[in-house]
């Protein structure tokens, strides 16, 4: 139970749950903690459309590195939301012990905000070439992640902004996971703290520059 | 001796006029280009999208990029940004239309 609930944390840390492309020349840093995992995302947005990025992740033995490209392939401006769709493919590799195989992520996000409601949802596919390794033994592997959140208060540009936010995964045709967050931001800076219905939690932060 | 008399003050007359209206063109080019030189000191422009001040940030830092910025204001309850311009510095349209855009938002200007 411990193996595919890392599993699951490990495939929900690959997922960016903040706009994966922000505005031109913007470095983006990443940091998602869990009792089972630690990861840490850096993006560079080129332009207002495009970014590339790392992803480097540690659960127990294994470490990912992964470089990806972000594209954001439409959004949507209106006087009150803003929508997006983003489509993100990277490649690179796991180590295992001392055995390092290639990894492949293919994603798909689509988003849509107010100042007072928040929905996220996200398909991300992978393919490992880790055969050998028994402790995974899937190597096609698909994650879906719903985000639906609400801002108990209007917040401007320079104030706290706080949200409750709860997220929906599900692995596979595994069981499906609930979370919820609370997420604060201010300026430059987000943080969101999480907790499961199983007595895990999480802590997520994110910094623009 | 009276005619002597009346074209010296025609002559007069026409020479004052002449000077007259010397000095009237020699000021409309001075207006005019004082007209051009008055530059607002700041400016609102609408920016649809713009719901998120995480992700607004953007807007605020590249605008301050511009040496002709001395101060940016963002509003998301008013949906602005606001443009504070440096004595006698101004940002073209476009420029301020491709900034936004940079940023991910749409600008509207008003009419």
């Amino acid at each position: 139970m411990r193996l595919i609930a890392s599993l699951l944390l490990v495939l929900t840390s690959l997922t960016v749950s903040a706009h994966p492309v922000s505005y031109k020349d913007a470095l983006g840093i990443m940091s998602y903690n869990s009792t089972q995992m630690n990861e840490i995302l850096l993006t560079y947005s080129l332009n207002y459309n495009y970014a590339i990025g790392h992803t480097y992740i540690r659960e127990k033995n294994s470490e990912f590195y992964i470089p990806r490209v972000n594209w954001l392939a439409k959004r949507w401006n209106n006087e009150d939301s803003q929508g997006n769709l983003y489509l993100s493919a990277g490649s690179g590799f796991e180590k295992y012990n001392n055995v390092t195989s290639n990894v492949r992520l293919g994603e798909v996000v689509a988003d849509w905000e107010s100042r007072k409601y928040y929905t996220y949802l996200e398909h991300l596919y992978m393919l490992r070439d880790n055969k050998d390794n028994p402790l995974w033994p899937q190597r096609d592997d698909n994650h879906t992640k719903l985000r639906l959140g609400f801002a108990p208060f209007l917040a401007d540009y320079n104030d706290l902004n706080i949200w409750f936010i709860t997220q929906w995964t599900q692995h596979n045709t595994e069981n499906i996971e609930a979370t919820q967050f609370m997420r604060f931001y201010m300026k430059n800076v987000l943080w969101e703290v999480g907790a499961d219905f199983n007595g895990g939690f999480a802590f997520n932060f994110m910094i623009h520059i | 001796m009276k005619r002597i008399i009346l074209i010296m003050m025609l002559s007069a007359t026409t020479a004052f006029s002449k000077s007259a209206n010397s000095d009237v063109k020699a000021q409309v080019p001075a207006v005019e280009a004082k007209s051009e030189t008055v530059l607002p000191q700041e400016l609102k422009v609408g920016v649809k999208g713009m719901v998120c001040a995480f992700c607004a940030q953007g807007i605020e830092k590249n605008f301050l990029k511009q040496p002709e910025v001395s101060k940016v204001e963002v509003s998301l309850e008013n949906k602005y940004v606001k443009l504070k311009f440096k004595e006698g510095k101004t940002l073209a349209k476009e420029k301020i239309v491709s900034i936004l855009k940079e940023s991910g938002y749409e600008s509207v200007f008003g009419e």
